[in-house]
C-alpha cells in the first residue's frame, strides 16, 4: 500500500540522521586514557538533555558512536562527556582541541526518573567509566538537593590511577550533601590510596538502607551489575527500585539499526535506563 | 475490473515510466528472475517470489545518509536527496506485501526514518498472485496491503486496485477486456482455501520458544551447521539491521548505511571488547527468536511472513522453516 496518504513528511527535509554542529569548548585529562570534553552548540541552543541520556557523536570521515552525557542540564547550556580512548572514534576524539567542531545527534534514550525519585533516598553505584553518566545524575542531585532524602554515592575503580573525576569525588566526599565512599580493586606498589580496597560490592553490606524508601542506580561494566544486584537484594531493595543503565553499541540511536537489542527491547529507545524489573530475566541484559 | 494479457500488462507498466521509476520481475539469462526496469529483460510475472530481498527497492543494501566537508564548520551537512520519480514496483507476493507492511510500521515507529520514507512515500506496490506460482501453483491473493494486484486466472490477469493512487492508474487502462462477474471472487475462494501448514508450523515454533521449551542444546546444534554466510539476512524482506560508515568520495565525506547481519561475530561487539552476541549459538538463536518471540512481545505478532527465501538460499538447510520444523518435531 502506498504510504503517501499517511506520510508525516517533515518540512525541514531529511533530518533523522543529520548531526548538529557543536564546538569543543574545553578538553581536560581525567586519566591517561580518559578525557572530559565540554561542547556547546554552534547555534547557541540548549541540548535539552536529562541525566542518563546519550548522544551520537560524529567525526566526519571517522564515523559516529553513542556516548553518555556526563553533565547535568542544571549546569548550563553546555554538555560534557567523559570519554575513554577505546575505539576508532574515541581515539580520534582524544585528538580534539578547544575550538574544533564535531557533530552531535540527540539526546537519545530514557533517563533517570528524577521526578519519580523525589523524596526518596538515593544509592548511586558506579564502577569504572560508569561514573561518566552517573556524574550527570550526581550533579543534578547536588543542584536540586532538597528534592531528595539521603544520598549515598559508591564508586569503584580498578586502581587509584583509574579513578575518574578525582577533584569532584573529593568534593563529594567532603560535602554534607552526600555520603560518598570509594574503593579500588587493588593498589599497585607505590600508589597512594588511603581508603577502601576491594570490589565495589564490599561497600554495600555496611550501609544502613531503608529498602522501601530507597532507589538504587547502577552504572558500570557488565560484570558489576550481577554482583551488585545480589547485594541490593540482600538489603531488601526490590527490582522496581533498582535502576540500571545498560550500554550497547547503538549505531543509529533511533531504534532502527538493530545493534542494541536485548530480546524485544531496543536499548537506544527503550533504554539505556531501565528499572531492573523491566529487564530481569531477559537474556543478555545483565 | 480489467482482465489483461501479459503483453497488455507489460505495455501498461512501460507507459508509466514517464511518471514512475518502474521495476518489474524480469527473466535473467541464467533462468532466474530479478527486479529490473522494463527494458532490462523480458517481463517474468510467473514464478512466485523473486529470489532477492524485494524490500530492497525501498531499503537498499547501501544508502547514502549525508554528505559534508570533513571540516564540519565550513559547510553545512547535506542530507541525501529524496529520490526523483516515485517507485512503481511489480512483483510482491502476498507474503512480500505482508513483509512490506511490517517494515513500513517498523521504520515509522518512534522515530520516523525519513531516509526510508523518502523512497517509500508516493510509491506504488503491485502484487502478483493467482495461478502463476512456481510450477503453476496458486499464489495467495494479497488484497489491500498493496495498491494494485494482478491476479492470474491461468490465462490472463485480472487487475484489482485497492488504494486511491492505484485506482487512479488502473482507471486509465484502455486495453484488455472486462473481467467476468464473479471471476475475482472465485479466485479469492481458491486463495482462501490454500493450505496453512507453514503458518501453523511457525506459530507452533513461536509458542515453544515463548514457553521456554527450546533448550540451549538445540541452538548449539543448529549453530554448529551455520557457516555464517549471512544469506538468510541478505534475502529476508523484514531484516532491517544496518551498519553505518563514513567514506571519502570526490573530496567530500559521505555517511552511508549498509545492511548488517546478526549472524556475524562483530554485530554487537563494543570497543571495550564486550560482545553480547559473542557465541554462534546466541547469534543463531537471535535470528529465530527475534522473529518468533521478541517481535511477538514487541509488535504482538510473529514477523516472519513465510516468504521462503532464507530456506531457499541457506546452503546448510537451516532457514527459518527448516529450523521450526526440527524444533516442533523435537519439542512440540
Amino acid at each position: 500500500m502506498s504510504t503517501a496518504a499517511a506520510s508525516k513528511a517533515d518540512d525541514r527535509g531529511l533530518v533523522l540522521y543529520r548531526p548538529f554542529m557543536c564546538r569543543v569548548e574545553s578538553v581536560r585529562d581525567l586519566t591517561p586514557s580518559e578525557k572530559l570534553f565540554r561542547f556547546v552548540r554552534v547555534d547557541g541552543q540548549p541540548f535539552g538533555h536529562k541525566p542518563g541520556q546519550f548522544m551520537q557523536v560524529s567525526l566526519l570521515g571517522i564515523g559516529e558512536a553513542p556516548i553518555s552525557v556526563s553533565s547535568s542540564p542544571t549546569r548550563g547550556d553546555y554538555l560534557e562527556m567523559g570519554v575513554r580512548n577505546a575505539g576508532t572514534l574515541t581515539n580520534a576524539m582524544h585528538e580534539l582541541k578547544p575550538g574544533d567542531t564535531v557533530g552531535l545527534r540527540g539526546p537519545f534514550g530514557t533517563f533517570f526518573d528524577t521526578e519519580g525519585m523525589k523524596g526518596r533516598n538515593l544509592l548511586l553505584i558506579s564502577g569504572g567509566c560508569g561514573l561518566a553518566p552517573m556524574r550527570a545524575m550526581i550533579q543534578y542531585v547536588e543542584d536540586c538537593r532538597g528534592d531528595f532524602a539521603d544520598v549515598t554515592i559508591l564508586y569503584g575503580a580498578k586502581s587509584p590511577d583509574d579513578v575518574l573525576y578525582k577533584d569532584e569525588l573529593a568534593l563529594w566526599q567532603s560535602s554534607d550533601k552526600f555520603d560518598c565512599r570509594l574503593t579500588v580493586d587493588a593498589v599497585p606498589g607505590g600508589a597512594c590510596w588511603d581508603t577502601n580496597v576491594g570490589v565495589i560490592t564490599k561497600l554495600i553490606p555496611p550501609l544502613a538502607i531503608a529498602p522501601d524508601k530507597t532507589t538504587a542506580i547502577i552504572v558500570g561494566p557488565p560484570i558489576m551489575y550481577r554482583f551488585v544486584i545480589i547485594e541490593l537484594h540482600k538489603k531488601g531493595i526490590s527490582d522496581e527500585n533498582i535502576v540500571v543503565s545498560l550500554e550497547r553499541y547503538m549505531k543509529c540511536g533511533v531504534g532502527k539499526c538493530g545493534h542494541c537489542t536485548i530480546e524485544h527491547l531496543y536499548c537506544c529507545i527503550d533504554g539505556p535506563v531501565f528499572t531492573l524489573d523491566q529487564v530481569a530475566g531477559l537474556r543478555g541484559a545483565i | 475490473m480489467k482482465r489483461l494479457t501479459v503483453q497488455e500488462l507489460e505495455a501498461f507498466f512501460k507507459c508509466l515510466e514517464s511518471d514512475y521509476d518502474v521495476r518489474v520481475p524480469i527473466a535473467l539469462h541464467d533462468g532466474t528472475r530479478s527486479l529490473g526496469k522494463p527494458d532490462e529483460g523480458p517481463l517474468a510475472l510467473a514464478g512466485g517470489a523473486v529470489p532477492t530481498k524485494i524490500t530492497s527497492v525501498f531499503f537498499p543494501q547501501m544508502q547514502k545518509l549525508l554528505t559534508a566537508d570533513a571540516d564540519m564548520a565550513s559547510t553545512p551537512v547535506e542530507m541525501a536527496a529524496a529520490r526523483g520519480k516515485p517507485l512503481f514496483v511489480v512483483g510482491f507476493t502476498a507474503q512480500d506485501a505482508d513483509c512490506l507492511e511490517f517494515i513500513d510500521r517498523f521504520f515509522d515507529a518512534n522515530y520516523r526514518d525519513d531516509i526510508y520514507f523518502a523512497g517509500r512515500d508516493g510509491s506504488i506496490v503491485v502484487s502478483v498472485s493467482g495461478r502463476c506460482g512456481a510450477d503453476g501453483n496458486f499464489l495467495r491473493i494479497a488484497g489491500e496491503k498493496c495498491d494494485i494486484e494482478v491476479i492470474s486466472d491461468g490465462d490472463k490477469f485480472i487487475v484489482a486496485a485497492y488504494s486511491d493512487a492505484g485506482r487512479g492508474l488502473v482507471d486509465g487502462i484502455d486495453a484488455g477486456e472486462d473481467a467476468a462477474d464473479g471471476a475475482l471472487e472465485a479466485l479469492q475462494k481458491e486463495s482462501d482455501a490454500l493450505p496453512t501448514d507453514d503458518l501453523e508450523l511457525i506459530q507452533a515454533a513461536s509458542r515453544l520458544i515463548l514457553a521456554d521449551k527450546v533448550p540451549e542444546k538445540f541452538w548449539e546444534d543448529v549453530s554448529d551447521r551455520c557457516i555464517a554466510c549471512t544469506s538468510c539476512n541478505l534475502v529476508c524482506p523484514t531484516c532491517t539491521c544496518f551498519e553505518v560508515f563514513d567514506r571519502e568520495a570526490n573530496g567530500k565525506i559521505e555517511r552511508w548505511r549498509m545492511w548488517d547481519s546478526c549472524q556475524l561475530d562483530g554485530f554487537m561487539r563494543e570497543a571495550s571488547g564486550h560482545n553480547p552476541m559473542g557465541e554462534e549459538a546466541i547469534r543463531t538463536r537471535r535470528r529465530i527468536h527475534h522473529r518468533l518471540a521478541a517481535d511477538v512481545t514487541r509488535w504482538g505478532h510473529v514477523t516472519c511472513y513465510l516468504c521462503g527465501r532464507c530456506d531457499d538460499v541457506c546452503p546448510v538447510n537451516i532457514g527459518i522453516k527448516s529450523v521450526c520444523r526440527e524444533m516442533v518435531e523435537q519439542y512440540g
